[in-house]
């Protein structure tokens, strides 16, 4: 049993793990994949510890997509056998994450309650357009619009967390990107911002 | 096992400060998930996905305004 912990291009060759072990770098066609050992118990520390490592990756490789915690396979060639009819997927994700890093923010606030015009087609369009962007945030984003190379959006139904939204940022322009979300004029929301993190929601999901 | 697994996963919600609460959200809710050959080998991250939207909108509760890691 091996542990994947990314999918990356210019990898290091010697980072170490969740669990102090030596990873290793397997070339699988164009994409490199980080593995060490299985997968460790759940538990904060362990947490703690793989993200770390992923950061660790992510920081010193050209690009970086991490993966999920717990991913692991029952040797090479079955990791192979999972990511190669993936690899072109895998490879536009790359392009897009290198030399780029993440910052998350939680969006809270109060969903504002209908008030589109129009017939109820129109007006569950609306929703769903709103849904999707959260134009409430377009302040922001008419702010940040030098700094952010590509957005994306989760709704969230518990009260008061409205959206997660991740950007992805060029690598060392975060403290530029915090300062503008300080800064930034938003009524009615209040807007909490954490990172640089590894591209974790620029990762595909590779469900079959 | 399982049950020893569900335990782990409420201690660590239950324990959990929030830039923790922030990694989990990274690293068990996001990330390249592949599905058939590599598995996710962890059991009681699924008990973590549930649980999770709702404490980080706790959090806000509790964090002063705009905090980063």
């Amino acid at each position: 049993m091996i542990g994947l912990y990314a999918i990356a291009r210019g990898a290091p060759r010697d980072a170490i793990g969740a669990r102090g072990e030596r990873l290793r770098v397997l070339a699988l066609g164009e994409l490199e994949a980080v593995c060490g050992d299985p997968p460790p118990p759940l538990s904060a520390d362990a947490v703690r510890a793989y993200e770390a490592a992923v950061r660790r990756i992510a920081e010193a490789a050209q690009a970086c997509l991490p993966a999920r915690f717990g991913s692991c396979a029952a040797d090479e060639n079955s990791l192979s056998a999972a990511l190669e009819p993936r690899e072109a997927e895998l490879n536009e994700a790359l392009a897009l994450v290198r030399g780029r890093e993440q910052m998350t923010l939680r969006v809270h606030g109060t969903a504002p309650e209908g008030g589109a015009a129009g017939g109820p087609g129109t007006q569950y369009l609306e929703q769903r357009r709103r849904a999707r962007t959260l134009p409430e945030l377009e302040p922001l984003r008419a702010a940040l619009s030098g700094l952010i190379r590509a957005e994306r959006l989760e709704r969230h139904t518990e009260p008061g967390l409205l959206a997660s939204v991740y950007h992805l940022i060029d690598r060392g322009s975060a403290q530029a990107y915090r300062q503008v979300v300080e800064s930034a004029p938003l009524e009615g929301l209040r807007v909490t911002s954490s990172g640089p993190w590894p591209a974790w929601s620029f990762a595909p999901e590779l469900a079959p | 096992m399982r049950k020893q697994s569900r335990s782990e996963a409420d201690e660590i919600i239950d324990r959990a400060d929030a830039s923790l609460l922030e990694i989990i959200d990274h690293v068990l809710n996001k990330g390249v998930m592949l599905q058939g050959e590599v598995i996710l080998g962890v059991a009681g991250v699924d008990l973590i996905y549930l649980r999770l939207n709702a404490l980080l909108c706790a959090a806000d509760q509790l964090l002063p305004r705009r905090e980063g890691t």
